[in-house]
């Protein structure tokens, strides 16, 4: 039972692909497979970030399709209590291009209604929303 | 352009995944701002399957980029610097002298450092087109798809309003009867 043998038979399937002299020699390769490790944990941390990221930048293409820009979009939904998070934004704006039209224009007559009354009268506006209308 | 759409659900699917030609019109419009469309365009950011390595950015056709127009004092004051590493060849161009010498190159330039610095850069300036005028050739006039608006209203000269109009126009002041207009 030698630990060469060991490291040798859980990792081959691992380092099979690194470059040069790590894929064959052993002290070359426990290095390389340590730092393989350490990259792939912090990566899943990064993968969640990252995935963000592509999330929000396909949500805002998807809403400049439809002349609102995503910072409005996001605030106006949450204002109407849409709790749709940003991934399932993500797969209807393509999957779903109707329903997400439907989402924007939503978002757009809470904006208009938000607008009109910061900037008008008081009065009640004619519309679907009321502005006296909280979050819980 | 009389483009028939696809009908079915396959064809869309593949129709998503085609690459537009996109045209803008720089005729008295700001560089900057036409080069920030151009870039969006040009990554594919304008779609919502945008992936930066999935390649899905589109073709922009640039015309009419010597009638371009910088706000304020850019023409004398923007300076373009450029290095090739030889001492002594630190060269430095006003804004004017660089679109004299080429009407393309402040929009290229701009386009250029709005792009994300990686490798698909030069494949996406590949995909830039500029034209200095509106004589565009014509395999590239097949292609076109769509005409972006213009970012800048261009505001009408004083030549361009009508007498009526002028007319129309409400006085600020009235001058007095011995006043002497320049």
């Amino acid at each position: 039972m030698s630990l060469l043998g060991m490291f040798w038979n859980q990792t081959v399937c691992l380092l099979q692909h690194f470059r040069g002299r790590k894929n064959r020699c052993y002290s070359l390769a426990v290095r390389a497979v340590r730092r393989a490790f350490v990259y792939a944990s912090k990566a899943r941390k990064a993968k969640r970030r990252s995935m963000r990221q592509l999330w929000i930048q396909r949500v805002a293409a998807a809403s400049r399709e439809q002349h609102m820009k995503y910072p409005a979009l996001i605030h106006n939904l949450l204002k109407c209590s849409v709790a749709l998070n940003r991934r399932v934004l993500c797969d209807l704006s393509i999957t779903e291009p109707r329903s997400f039209q439907s989402l924007t224009a939503l978002a757009h007559a809470r904006r208009t209604e938000g607008l009109r009354a910061a900037l008008g009268d008081g009065a009640e506006p004619p519309g679907v929303f009321s502005r006296i209308t909280q979050l819980q | 352009m009389g483009c028939l759409l696809p009908q079915s659900p396959h064809c869309w699917q593949w129709a998503t995944f085609a690459r537009s030609w996109f045209l803008i019109d720089a005729r008295m419009q700001p560089p900057g701002k036409i080069a920030s469309m151009c870039s969006v365009r040009l990554q594919g950011k304008h779609k919502p399957i945008y992936h930066p390595l999935s390649d899905i950015g589109d073709h922009v056709v640039v015309m009419n980029t010597r009638h371009i127009a910088f706000s304020g004092n850019k023409w004398e004051q923007k300076v373009y610097s450029s290095h090739t590493g030889y001492p002594g060849s630190f060269k430095q161009l006003t804004a004017a002298q660089m679109h004299k010498k080429d009407p393309t190159a402040i929009i290229k330039l701009a386009v250029y450092g709005m792009l994300p610095k990686n490798l698909t850069r030069r494949t996406m300036m590949q995909r830039l087109h500029l034209f200095p005028d509106d004589v565009l050739p014509e395999d590239i006039l097949k292609n076109l798809t769509e005409e972006l608006p213009q970012p800048r209203e261009i505001p009408r000269k004083l030549s361009e309003y009508t007498q009526e109009e002028r007319n129309a126009f409400p006085m600020l002041w009235t001058p007095p009867e011995d006043y002497r207009m320049k």
